[in-house]
């Protein structure tokens, strides 16, 4: 197995030392000279001065406030509502219900079953019931306290295995069991029977908020031409404006949806701005007046998408050597109340089977087998959330690898470098992994860096007085770049002007992921100009092409090669006019730092604004359209094997932790990180991304949790939800290698969700290590730890 | 309620208006002064992304009665540059270390260092990190804030 990887894939060490990054070891035919560097981000200057506008800084003057009722009560059916008081309130300009809704009232993702207003029955504390605009908030507020509304409540479920029973209340018509899916490779009671040893655990991992900075809001604005146009942070303008045109009863050219920068998203944002968006949407097209709905961040927490928890059942076999025979999972994977983001698209969309592909990691496993069921409950519902369902079974196989190696007493880094993917390796699905595959790569420089083969075993007492006990710990990880759904396309546009400047029209939003200055650099690189050349036009489905949301990985790789692919037909203009002009065969010609020449005879050259404009004159096409699709999913739904995304980023982590064996406090005290990302396009945003990440993955692991009781949420707000501070973070180490991805531009894959997936349960194997306890529900804050410690036996000795 | 005329110094320039007193001062300063650069994240005074300088102290504008802040010098984000347009130490480094990424933290973790950067010119790491620790960020992970913090420090110092 070993050998497949030697000597057939080419790795690019890029270090983590500063300034090391931008020393980037590149062959020279390929050197590139925009993307590949550190670009300062365009938009920083209007971020450190306060002048980029966000949703909730753009003047109110002339909209309407608008404001959802909520239900109280987990699970009712309403009786009754009278709206009349509400409505005569002076300042009050419409109270609406749910048969006001002008065209489908529901919305979602994936499967329209979320009501904008719910005429008969509520589902979870978020339920919207009632809408009011009014000239202020203040006067909003107050109607909502008039309007009186009659429940009879009912039985309600809130655990994905209770809602399975064929007795527990019905949330939805159609039944509380939304998708059930399976994945078979090979014979796993033949796999067990081979085995060594064979171990099962359960694993569970609560609801988690996205705790993005900037608080929801969506401003609705009516043309004069009748277009609705819905402004506001969004991840996918074009899910919005589908979404919105069903709900107002109008084609889908009849609503324009324009993303306002934003403060964050996290994969919380696909869904929420159509949740807002639906509603202000309604409000304005009934008043006819632009409505602002901007939330409260305890409304945030309470209305909008959360991680999914899920419940994880986990029976492995192995051989003494550690070598993995078979794998079986079952998942309980909890919707909430609505679809969001959980069900399939076909063959391979949807967060749910998502997970159940990702469960049995990445590592090589001759048989295995999933069940995963996706359940209704009625509790806030499951969304997208750096990760798409990875992270959980990231958890679970992560922790069972190191629960495993400690039963066999080998170092858990053995048993991974002994089952990793490497190339050539099939996947539990059934895919072959025939290009990319740096796993084994991040696990070897992850360990050189964090010197993981002296401290491993070292797990002691800081020094005789202390309670502190130090341990580290490990977790690896792949995540995919795409979405793994037939209409994964992607599409810009690139017009070049007669002084060389060039604009280029791309879908993918901002969100501080650094997209906006990722993707003109791609297009710099490929015209042969310089950065500031290049000017983006902001995400607006009046402007744009069709690009798909903003999830998944997979902007610089999808839209990246959409941006080549319409850079190379403007260039293809371009170099045929210059070699006119220059009397130079097109072959010859190089365009690069704004300038046209002949690759034999430097001397004879032409500017790039100088061919641009004799383009232009002649009537020359100088405009580019691309559109790219990444080579087809597919996912066999019976036996869950297939191809379902087309390329995986690798990553393994190391941590060291302090624990306090009195008190189960945990400190982050050392992090190392590594990746495999196909090519570093900006490598000190890639960084950004890297540390960022962690931080997230560290919040999982020690203190993030939406605590539920009967339904409702009860941390509401960031002095009860607890996010990491500057406290919390060790100075995390990025190591980034480089092993092409040959379907991405310039050899790039996905980043942006990876960084956090391997850090919880890297930090959750250190704490183990530290003081001998597990703790497979998180999170891990100091009580379970306590208890873990406890249960193992107590503190261990000196 | 009876309006109150609230006279102070904002970002240099004197000036007196006449206010309800329950009035925040983010809501002064975001809604009268469109100084839409103080953000808010949680209106509860936990994220910080609302940090101001009162007379070189950083506060929490969002949880800050507008009342108090008579006769009193405010800085904000939007004061920080020179008459020139020159940004300060902080915000160059911000954009040298590539401190920002969602940006919407940004504003308060400028304001919060350049109170500390005034008391401590020289800070190390923990001290950084515990002056950082009442402002959250939810993208960077903070290194990169840290980093920048310390590098506006020498900045400031080599330029005396």
């Amino acid at each position: 197995m070993q050998d497949k990887t030697e000597g057939k894939q080419k790795v690019q060490v890029l270090t983590g030392e500063k300034p090391g990054l931008d020393q980037l070891l590149e062959t020279p035919e390929k050197k590139l000279s925009v993307a590949g560097h550190s670009i300062a981000r365009t938009d920083d200057p209007a971020k450190v001065t306060g002048k980029l506008m966000y949703g909730a800084d753009y003047p109110q003057e002339g909209f309407l406030h608008g404001k959802i009722l909520r239900s109280p009560h987990p699970h009712a059916l309403i009786k009754s509502i009278d709206i009349k008081k509400a409505k005569e309130l002076p300042g009050v300009a419409a109270v609406l219900t749910g048969k006001d809704v002008p065209g489908r009232n529901g919305f979602g993702a994936i499967l329209p079953d979320q009501p904008v207003i719910c005429e008969d029955k509520v589902r979870y504390v978020g339920d919207g019931v009632a809408l009011v605009a009014a000239v202020t908030e203040e006067i909003a507020h107050e109607a909502l306290s008039l309007i009186r509304v009659e429940y009879e409540v009912l039985p309600a479920v809130f655990d994905p295995r209770d809602a399975l029973k064929p007795d527990a209340p019905r949330i939805h018509e159609g039944g509380n069991l939304l998708s059930d899916n399976k994945l078979r490779k090979g014979n796993v009671e033949k796999g067990f029977e081979e085995a060594d040893i064979i171990m099962e655990r359960t694993y569970q991992v609560p609801f988690l908020e996205h705790a993005y900075l900037e608080p929801d809001v969506t401003l609705a604005v009516p043309q004069p031409d009748g277009t609705m146009l819905v402004e506001g942070p969004m991840q996918a303008p074009f899910t919005v404006r589908r979404n919105l045109a069903a709900v107002l009863g109008v084609p889908v050219n009849r609503v324009r949806a324009r993303q306002i920068h934003m403060g964050g998203g996290f994969g919380g944002k696909e869904d929420s701005p159509i949740d807002i968006g639906c509603r202000a949407a309604v409000l304005a097209h009934h008043t006819g007046r632009p409505v602002r709905i901007a939330l409260e961040r305890e409304e945030v927490t309470l209305q909008t998408c959360k991680r999914h928890p899920m419940i994880m059942e986990v029976k492995i076999g192995a051989g003494k050597d550690g070598k993995l025979l078979a794998f079986e999972g079952v998942i309980y994977d909890e919707q909430g109340a609505y679809a969001g983001l959980g069900p399939i698209i076909p063959p391979a969309g949807g967060s749910h089977i998502h997970s159940m592909v990702m469960m049995p990691g990445p590592y090589e496993i001759p048989n295995a087998k999933v069940d995963a069921y996706l359940c209704y409950t009625n509790h806030p519902y499951g969304g997208a959330m750096r990760g798409f369902g990875a992270p959980q079974v990231h958890i679970a196989h992560e922790q069972m690898i190191d629960e495993l190696a400690g039963e066999l007493g080998l170092d858990p880094l053995e048993v991974r470098r002994t089952n990793a993917f490497r190339l050539g390796s099939a996947t539990a699905t059934g895919q072959v992994l025939d290009q990319s595959v740096g796993l084994l790569d991040t696990l070897e420089a992850c360990a050189e860096a964090f010197r993981w083969k002296e401290r491993f075993g070292k797990n002691e007492y800081v020094d005789a007085q202390s309670s502190k006990r130090r341990g580290i710990g490990t977790g690896m990880g792949w995540y995919r770049t795409s979405i793994g759904t037939n209409g994964d396309g992607c599409g810009a546009n690139v017009y070049v002007h007669e002084d060389g400047s060039v604009l280029l029209y791309s879908g993918i939003t901002e969100m501080g992921q650094g997209a906006f200055t990722v993707l003109p650099q791609i297009c710099a690189e490929e015209l042969g100009v310089a950065m500031e050349d290049i000017r983006l036009v902001e995400p607006d489905t009046d402007r744009v092409p069709e690009s798909g949301p903003t999830v998944g990985s997979r902007s610089t790789t999808l839209m990246g090669n959409a941006i080549i692919m319409a850079a190379r037909q403007v260039k293809s203009s371009i170099l045929e006019m210059a070699s006119e002009m220059l009397l130079v065969p097109v072959e010859r010609l190089e365009a690069k730092n704004r300038l046209i020449y002949d690759r034999e005879d430097t001397h004879k050259s032409l500017t790039f604004t100088e061919v641009a404009a004799k383009c232009m004159a002649m009537g020359k096409r100088l405009i580019g359209q691309g559109w790219w699709t990444p080579p087809a999913p597919s996912l066999d739904p019976e036996t869950g094997q297939g191809n379902p995304y087309f390329v995986y980023t690798y990553s393994t982590h190391m941590a060291e932790v302090l624990v306090d064996v009195e008190t189960g406090g945990v400190e982050v005290t050392d992090y190392v990180a590594a990746f495999d990302v196909g090519k570093a396009i900006n490598p000190k945003a890639l960084e950004g991304q890297i540390e960022g990440g962690v931080a997230m993955g560290l919040g999982y692991a020690l203190m993030e949790e939406v605590a539920m009781v009967d339904g409702i949420p009860q941390n509401l707000n960031l002095q009860d939800y607890l996010i990491p501070t500057s406290l919390d973070m060790p100075d995390v180490k990025p190591i980034v290698l480089e092993v092409e991805n040959k379907f991405g531009p310039y050899g790039a894959k996905g980043i942006g969700e990876m960084p956090n997936i391997p850090a919880t349960p890297a930090i959750l194997n250190a704490i183990t290590d530290a003081c001998g306890g597990r703790v497979r529900s998180l999170p891990a804050d100091p009580e379970r730890v306590f208890m873990a410690i406890r249960e193992a036996g107590g503190p261990p000795e000196r | 309620m009876n309006a109150l005329t609230l006279s102070f110094t904002l970002n240099g320039n004197d000036v007196s208006l006449d206010i309800s007193p329950n009035t925040l001062l983010v809501d002064l300063l975001r809604d009268k002064f469109r100084l839409t650069g103080t953000k808010v994240g949680c209106r509860e005074g936990e994220c910080g992304a609302c940090t101001v300088l009162l007379d070189g102290t950083p506060v929490n504008s969002c949880i800050l009665p507008a009342a108090k802040v008579q006769g009193k010098s405010l800085t904000t984000i939007e004061g920080l540059a020179d008459e020139n347009g020159q940004l300060s130490e902080i915000q160059e480094a911000f954009m040298h270390e590539g401190a920002a990424q969602c940006g919407f933290c940004t504003p308060g973790m400028i304001m919060n260092s350049t109170a500390l950067l005034e008391r401590n010119p020289e800070p190390n790491n923990q001290e950084i990190r515990q002056s950082l620790s009442g402002t959250l960020c939810r993208c960077t992970g903070y290194r990169k804030i840290v980093q920048a913090v310390a590098t506006a420090g020498e900045m400031k110092k080599s330029q005396g």
